[in-house]
C-alpha cells in the first residue's frame, strides 16, 4: 500500500511539474480574454446607453421589414395557444406567426384548431429549403385576417420543423422562436431595428434571453419579473446574464458574433434559404447556421453584418432538475464541438477576418477545452492535497482566486444589468443573484464540467444523440 | 517568509476579492441612485402634473396652467422640461404650441441651439431633438448642419427633428447624409423623415437614385413608392433592371406595383423570368397583381405552372384580383394547389369582410 501511494505521489508530482506552466498560462490567458470581453462589452453598453439616451420614437412604420415568427411545436398543448396569442399581439406593424406542429402526439393541433377556428388551405409549400418529412396539411384561421399559418407534418425534429416554417414564411425576415418562450411586447421592434437602419447589409440579429422561471405571467405576457424560486434556475440566471450581457455583447462589439441562441434569432429569410436552412443533422443547429452564414458570405466577399441586441427580448423556461440540465449541457457541448470541428477550415484564414482569427480560436480554446482543463484540476488538486504534495494554504488560495475571478465576471454582468436594464427591482433579488454567483462554484460548476465532457465524449465515440424531453413546469399564469 | 509566487498569489486574490466587493457596492449604489432620482423627479413633478395634463389635453383655455408651468425653476424646471419633451412626441396642435412656449420661456430652446456644439454627443443629440420638437424658422439650418455631425446619434436626431418640422427644403441634405461616409443616417429614420416632407421632395428624390450607396437608393425607392411620386418611375424601372443590390431591386418592384402604369407590366414581366432571383420574381409577381392592369393577366397566367408554388399562388391571387379577365385565366386550372389555395384565402377574406 505504501509503495502504491509512493508511486502515485511521484506520478502526481510529475504530472503537476509538467502541466503547471501550461495550466498557469491557460489560466492567465482565459482570464485576460474575459477582461477583454468585459471591456468590449462595457464599450458596447456605453454606446448602447448613448443610443438609448438619444433614441427617437420609432413605431416600425415605413421601412420596418415584415417578420415571420417561426414556432416549432412538439407536444406543447399546455401553452401553445397562449404563446401564439401573445405572438400575434406583439407591437409590430407587419408580422405573421407560422406554427409547425412537428407530429405532436398530444392535443397541440386540436387546441390551435379550436382556438383559432382553423380551416385547411390546399397550399403546396415551396421547397426552397430541403425537407424530408411529409407535410400533412396547411391551415389558416377562418376569419381570413389573423396572420397565422399552422403546418402539420410528420415528426422529424426541431430543425426540420423550422425548415418547414421557413418554406411557409412569406415575410423577408424570419424569427426562430421556441413555443414556450415569451417575447417582450416591444421585442420585435428592438431586434428588427438594425435591419430597418441598415437594410442592405444586416443579415441576422440575436436578442438577449432571460430565464422566466418564477416570474408572474398573464396571458403570455410577463407582468412581474421575479427570481426563480429554487437555486438551480437561479444559478442559470447568473449564467445567462454573463453569456448575454458580457459574451454576446462583447463579440458583437468586435464584429465577430458567431452564436445566436436558438431560442430567439432573427434572420434574413433569403440568406437562410441561400445557405440551405438549419442542418437537421446538427446538434448545435443555431450555432451551425450562423457559422454557415459567416462562411458563405465571407467566401463570396459580401459586405454584411450580424449584430446582438442586448435588450431583453425573449424569456424562456430553464431546466429545474439536474436530469434535464444535464441533457441540455451535454447537447450544447456536443453541438459546440461538432460545429467547431465542421468549420475548422475557417481557423486562421485571412478571408474570415476576426471570425477566423479571434472568435473561433477563442471558442476552441476557452469554450471547448475549458471543461477538460477544469476537470483535470478537479481530479488533480484533491489528489495532490490527499497525498500531501502541495502546500494546502497555497492550493486553497489558488482555488479562491480562480473562483473569485468567476464571481467577479458575474458581478460585472450584474452591474451592466443594473445599469442598463434593472429588470429585477427587489433588493432581495440582488442578494440572491450575488449568492448564486458564489454558489455556482460549489458543485454546479463541477457538475456542468462533467456533463459537457460527457457530451463531447459521446460525439467522439459516434454515439447517436438522443434529444430527451425538456420537462416544462409551465408558467405560473396569474398566480405566482 | 512568503516566496515571490505566494506573495503574487495572495496579492492577486486580494485584488480579485476586493474588486468583487467594490462591484457589489457599485451595483447597490447604482440602484440607490436610480431609485432616489426617480423618487425625487416624481416628487418635484407632482405639483405640476395637474397643469401639465390640462395643457396637454387642450383644456387650458385661459392659459393659466401654461403660465403656472413657466414659473418652474432650478431642478424642477429641468425635470418638467424632460416631461414636456416626452409629451411633445405624442401631441400636436395648440397644446404642443403651448408646451413649446413653456420650453422657450424656460430657455430650453436657446440652450438647445448652444448645445448643438456641446462636447457630449448625448447633449448634442437631445438638442437636435429639442429643436425639431420646438420647430421655428431658424431650426432647419441648424439641424441641416447637425446632419454632418461626427456621430450617428446626432445625425439621426437631426434627421428626426427635420422630419417633425417637415420642411421639404432639407430633403436633399437628408438624402445626402443617408449613405454618408461616416455611416450615414439609419435608413428607417431617413425614410420616415422624407415621408413627412410632402410632395416637394420628388425632384430631390430623383437625384438620389444615382447615389453610390445602396441604402440611399433603397430609401429613395421606398419613399417614391410609398408617397406615389410618379416622376420617379423611370428611375425605379432602371434600378429594377440594373441595380447591383437585390434589396434595392425588390424595393423598386414593390414601388412600381404601387404607382406603375400599363407599360410597367412589360417591365415587371421581364423580372419574373426563371433566371432572376426567386425573391425578386415573387416581388415582381406581387407587383403585377398590385398594378391592377389587365395587361398583367397573360404574364401572371404563365406563372401558374411555375415550379415555385409560392410564386404560382401569388400569381393566382393577383389574377383573382384582376376581375373577370383574371378569373377567366384561371379556368381549367382550378384543381391545381396554388389556385385552390389562393381561392380559399380570397373567399375567407371576402366572407369576413
Amino acid at each position: 500500500m505504501t509503495g502504491f501511494l509512493e508511486g502515485l505521489r511521484s506520478a502526481v508530482v510529475w504530472v503537476m511539474d509538467v502541466t503547471s506552466i501550461p495550466i498557469l498560462a491557460y489560466f492567465l490567458l482565459i482570464n485576460t480574454s474575459l477582461i477583454v470581453l468585459i471591456v468590449l462589452a462595457y464599450l458596447e453598453f456605453r454606446a448602447q446607453e448613448r443610443r438609448r439616451a438619444t433614441a427617437v420614437e420609432w413605431q416600425g412604420a415605413g421601412l420596418a421589414p415584415g417578420v415571420s415568427l417561426l414556432v416549432p411545436a412538439y407536444n406543447e398543448e399546455a401553452g401553445i395557444v397562449t404563446a401564439v396569442k401573445s405572438f400575434l399581439t406583439l407591437r409590430y406593424p407587419r408580422h405573421e406567426v407560422v406554427v409547425v406542429d412537428d407530429g405532436s402526439t398530444d392535443e397541440t393541433f386540436a387546441r390551435l384548431e379550436q382556438a383559432f377556428d382553423l380551416v385547411e388551405v390546399p397550399r403546396e409549400l415551396p421547397h426552397e429549403v430541403p425537407v424530408r418529412a411529409r407535410i400533412l396539411g396547411v391551415y389558416v384561421p377562418r376569419d381570413g385576417r389573423t396572420r397565422l399559418v399552422v403546418v402539420r407534418k410528420e415528426n422529424s425534429g426541431r430543425s426540420e420543423a423550422i425548415n418547414v416554417a421557413i418554406n411557409a414564411a412569406t415575410e423577408p425576415l424570419v424569427a426562430m422562436i421556441d413555443g414556450d418562450s415569451i417575447l417582450e411586447p416591444d421585442g420585435l421592434l428592438h431586434v428588427t431595428r438594425p435591419f430597418a437602419d441598415d437594410p442592405t447589409r444586416m443579415v441576422a440579429t440575436g436578442g438577449a434571453i432571460r430565464p422566466v422561471n418564477g416570474s408572474r405571467v398573464i396571458a403570455g405576457r410577463i407582468v412581474r419579473v421575479e427570481m426563480p424560486p429554487t437555486w438551480l434556475p437561479r444559478i442559470q440566471l447568473v449564467e445567462y446574464l454573463r453569456a448575454f450581457l458580457l459574451g454576446r455583447t462583447g463579440w458583437s462589439r468586435l464584429g465577430s458574433l458567431i452564436l445566436i441562441s436558438g431560442a430567439f434569432g432573427l434572420f434574413r429569410r433569403d440568406v437562410v434559404v441561400e445557405v440551405g436552412g438549419l442542418d437537421p443533422n446538427s446538434i448545435g443547429e443555431d450555432f451551425e447556421l450562423v457559422m454557415r452564414i459567416h462562411k458563405r458570405l465571407r467566401d463570396e466577399g459580401r459586405d454584411y453584418r450580424i449584430e446582438f441586441v442586448p435588450e431583453p427580448v425573449s424569456w424562456t423556461e430553464v431546466p429545474v432538475t439536474a436530469t434535464v440540465l444535464r441533457n441540455q449541457r451535454r447537447r450544447w457541448h456536443r453541438g459546440l464541438w461538432e460545429t467547431l470541428w465542421a468549420y475548422r477550415s475557417m481557423l486562421f484564414r485571412p478571408k474570415y477576418g476576426r471570425v477566423g482569427w479571434v472568435a473561433l480560436p477563442y471558442y476552441w480554446l476557452f469554450e471547448l477545452f475549458a471543461p477538460l482543463l477544469e476537470f483535470f484540476g478537479i481530479i488533480i488538486v484533491p489528489l495532490a492535497l490527499f497525498l500531501g504534495v502541495v502546500n494546502i494554504p497555497f492550493a486553497i488560495l489558488f482555488l479562491v482566486l480562480a473562483y473569485g475571478y468567476a464571481v467577479l465576471v458575474t458581478l460585472a454582468a450584474m452591474l451592466v444589468d443594473e445599469w442598463a436594464f434593472h429588470k429585477h427591482d427587489r433588493w432581495q433579488a440582488l442578494g440572491v443573484t450575488v449568492a448564486a454567483s458564489v454558489l455556482e462554484n460549489l458543485g454546479y460548476r463541477q457538475a456542468t464540467v462533467w456533463w459537457r465532457l460527457e457530451g463531447w465524449w459521446s460525439s467522439l465515440r459516434g454515439k447517436k444523440h438522443v434529444w430527451g424531453v425538456m420537462t416544462r413546469t409551465g408558467f405560473d399564469e396569474g398566480s405566482a | 517568509m512568503l516566496t515571490f509566487s505566494a506573495q503574487l498569489l495572495v496579492g492577486a486574490t486580494i485584488a480579485v476579492l476586493g474588486t468583487c466587493l467594490v462591484l457589489v457596492i457599485v451595483v447597490i449604489a447604482v440602484r440607490m441612485h436610480r431609485q432616489g432620482r426617480q423618487k425625487r423627479d416624481e416628487m418635484l413633478l407632482a405639483p405640476l402634473r395637474g397643469p401639465l395634463i390640462t395643457v396637454a389635453s387642450g383644456e387650458d383655455d385661459d392659459g393659466a396652467a401654461t403660465e403656472q408651468l413657466t414659473w418652474a425653476t432650478g431642478v424642477t424646471r429641468d425635470v418638467l422640461d424632460a416631461a414636456i419633451v416626452d409629451l411633445l412626441t405624442k401631441i400636436r396642435g395648440l397644446p404642443a404650441e403651448q408646451l413649446v412656449g413653456v420650453l422657450t420661456a424656460h430657455g430650453a430652446v436657446d440652450r438647445a441651439k448652444a448645445d448643438l456644439h456641446h462636447r457630449s454627443l448625448v447633449r448634442r443629440a437631445k438638442a437636435a431633438q429639442m429643436l425639431g420638437l420646438a420647430g421655428g424658422p431658424d431650426a432647419v439650418p441648424l439641424l441641416v448642419g447637425a446632419l454632418g455631425d461626427s456621430t450617428v446619434q446626432v445625425r439621426n436626431s437631426a434627421a428626426w427633428g427635420l422630419g417633425l418640422i417637415g420642411d421639404a427644403s432639407a430633403a436633399g441634405a437628408v438624402l445626402a447624409a443617408t449613405g454618408g461616409e461616416q455611416g450615414g443616417i439609419p435608413a428607417s429614420t431617413s425614410a420616415e423623415t422624407l415621408q413627412s416632407m410632402g410632395v416637394g421632395i420628388s425632384d430631390v428624390l430623383a437625384t438620389a437614385f444615382d447615389d453610390g450607396d445602396a441604402r440611399t437608393r433603397m430609401v429613395a425607392a421606398h419613399v417614391t413608392g410609398d408617397r406615389s411620386f410618379t416622376r420617379g418611375l423611370p428611375a425605379l424601372r432602371r434600378l429594377l433592371a440594373d441595380d447591383p443590390d437585390l434589396t434595392v431591386r425588390e424595393t423598386c418592384a414593390t414601388a412600381i406595383g404601387r404607382l406603375g402604369r400599363a407599360e410597367d407590366v412589360t417591365v415587371l414581366a421581364r423580372h419574373v423570368a426563371v433566371d432572376e432571383p426567386l425573391s425578386l420574381r415573387r416581388a415582381c409577381a406581387a407587383a403585377l397583381g398590385e398594378l391592377g392592369e389587365a395587361g398583367a393577366v397573360p404574364v401572371l397566367a404563365t406563372l401558374l405552372d411555375d415550379a415555385d408554388p409560392r410564386l404560382a399562388e401569388i400569381a393566382a391571387s393577383g389574377l383573382l384580383g384582376l376581375g373577370a379577365d383574371g378569373r377567366a385565366a384561371l379556368a381549367g386550372r382550378e384543381d391545381t394547389a396554388p389556385v385552390r389555395a389562393a381561392r380559399t384565402v380570397a373567399e375567407l377574406q371576402r366572407a369576413s369582410a
